[in-house]
């Protein structure tokens, strides 16, 4: 019990030196499955559906989305507690975003060459639907998992600052 | 921690170069030994076989019995600190120190014990979260330090690790390894250039010469009784005043000077009679006072003593530690005596001792 105890408070005293990497890691993840759902949806070979206002502001977002999530990223690396704030919002947005582009696409019909098409089949819907939904897991789990980490450190540090206090006087 | 055996070892370069000759050396367990000598003596060459580093070309070397001649470097359980530190620049302190026993798959929590015990022994506890180049040359070296003692190796090796140091900042760390020595009471190989590390560091010292070994004693033996003009001149600051003269008639008779003996002295050189030797004065041996007349033309005080350079006899150089503050003018014209004489044979170079002809 004593050792497990010992090996909990290591663990945590650790957290005082090492990055937190898995959050940081989880947010590189969301940003590359967030540029596999904009490479398959701006692959899409459809007419000229695809060339309107939506798709320019979602190419804006891919962007700042990919800024803000990097900045985050570097930011949980250091337990930066508000950082878990901006990744629930964009990890939201992420899953918001399934209901704008690709959910209109599926349900929009264009001729192409004559022939009626779906613009987005249910494959490549799917497809979209998993890179969106993970990516918005993965930010979600990122910013759970710092600012659970940045309570137990800062929890942690009271305890050695109280510790230090006492050990001087 | 361990003992090692070099063993008539030898170095020879692809190009038929030999930078090591015959190498001898039975280190004790925590025993410290600097290898001293000039610039291409073959000391670094000597450490990097050691370290594996090198390929051994001739010899054996045995840690605690077992040949390890031919054994990688990995597997050696030795750990060496570099002269330029060698720390990854994008990690911090805590990651650099980390790093070997990461690559080993350790556990991350006995890494950490680990690494906090180095970084309290080496005073770095507040730095870890900072990256090298927050930190001075000092510190950097101690990161290099604790990086090794981390892995609590058999031996360790350091590479002049002080000569990317400043005057203080040498000094300073130069206590730092002997402290850390003495905790750990480690075996350790020190190479260095600096007699003055390795006078105060070493248990024993290992005086080398263009790949052949001088002498191995301690820091006082070197000092007090050289083996021969190299190590007498090598090991001392200022070096030892070295003068041709001639043994007769119980004095030594040098070109304009003539230097009187003990009976001890005398009978030391029973043998030379009429021979021509070496006569070697350390300058902190040379008093005031005395039938040696000394044309002075350099003052210099250093606090405590002055050291006063001048001409005795016909233009024989000669350099004095003169105890306290004097101010000699140059031309000013001094009388000293020899408090201790060394005396060596001008043949072979080795020191004339008594029995020994």
């Amino acid at each position: 019990m004593t050792q497990i105890m010992e090996d909990r408070e290591i663990k945590l005293d650790r957290m005082r030196f090492v990055k937190n990497t898995s959050s940081s890691r989880l947010c590189y993840l969301a940003i590359l499955l967030n540029v596999l759902y904009f490479v398959s949806i701006y692959k899409s070979d459809v007419g000229s559906w695809y060339y309107q206002i939506l798709v320019g502001g979602s190419i804006v977002y891919n962007l700042l989305f990919m800024l803000m999530t990097f900045l985050a990223s570097e930011g949980v690396k250091s337990y930066q507690k508000n950082y878990s704030k901006i990744l629930l919002v964009v990890g939201v947005l992420q899953i918001a975003r399934i209901f704008i582009l690709p959910l209109k696409s599926h349900q929009a019909v264009v001729k192409v060459s004559g022939v009626e098409t779906v613009v987005m089949q249910n494959p490549q819907f799917i497809r979209v639907l998993i890179y969106l939904a993970g990516s918005a897991a993965c930010l979600l789990a990122a910013a759970m998992i710092n600012w659970r980490k940045c309570g137990m450190l800062e929890k942690h540090m009271k305890t050695l600052e109280t510790r230090n206090a006492r050990e001087a006087s | 921690m361990a003992q090692l055996n070099l063993q008539h070892i030898d170095k020879i370069y692809d190009n038929n170069v030999q930078a090591v000759f015959d190498f001898n050396l039975d280190v004790k367990d925590g025993e410290l030994i600097v290898l001293v000598g000039p610039s291409g003596c073959g000391k670094s060459t000597t450490l990097r076989m050691v370290a594996g580093l090198e390929d051994i070309s001739r010899g054996k070397l045995l840690l605690d019995g077992k040949d390890i001649t031919q054994t990688p470097p990995k597997d050696r359980d030795m750990a060496m600190v570099f002269q330029n530190y060698a720390l990854y620049g994008h990690m911090t302190i805590y990651e650099n120190m980390a790093f070997s026993l990461t690559m080993r798959k350790e556990d991350p929590n006995v890494i950490h014990k680990k690494v906090l015990a180095a970084a309290e022994i080496l005073g770095l506890t507040s730095q870890l979260n900072k990256k090298p180049s927050q930190l001075s040359g000092g510190q950097r070296q101690r990161v290099a330090m604790g990086r090794s003692i981390v892995r609590n190796p058999k031996v360790f090796l350091f590479d002049e690790p002080l000569s990317n140091l400043d005057a203080k900042l040498r000094g300073a760390t130069r206590r730092e390894i002997l402290l850390l020595h003495k905790r750990l009471g480690a075996t350790m190989l020190y190479v260095t250039h600096d007699q003055t590390e390795a006078l105060t560091l070493a248990d024993r010292i290992v005086c080398m010469s263009m790949g052949h070994v001088q002498q191995v004693g301690t820091p006082l033996e070197l000092y007090d009784t050289p083996n021969n003009i190299f190590v007498a001149s090598f090991i001392g600051l200022p070096p030892m005043n070295l003068f041709d003269v001639t043994f007769r008639e119980g004095k030594l008779q040098g070109k304009g000077f003539e230097v009187e003996l003990t009976d001890a002295e005398k009978a030391t050189l029973s043998g030379y009679n009429g021979k021509e030797i070496k006569l070697g004065v350390r300058p902190e041996d040379i008093v005031e006072g005395g039938s040696l007349k000394v044309k002075v033309f350099s003052n210099e005080n250093l606090g405590m003593n002055t050291l006063v350079h001048g001409h005795m006899g016909d233009n024989n150089r000669i350099s004095a530690k003169l105890r306290g503050w004097t101010k000699y003018k140059n031309g000013d014209v001094i009388q000293v005596s020899f408090q201790k004489k060394h005396f060596f044979d001008k043949d072979t170079t080795n020191a004339i001792r008594k029995g020994e002809k």
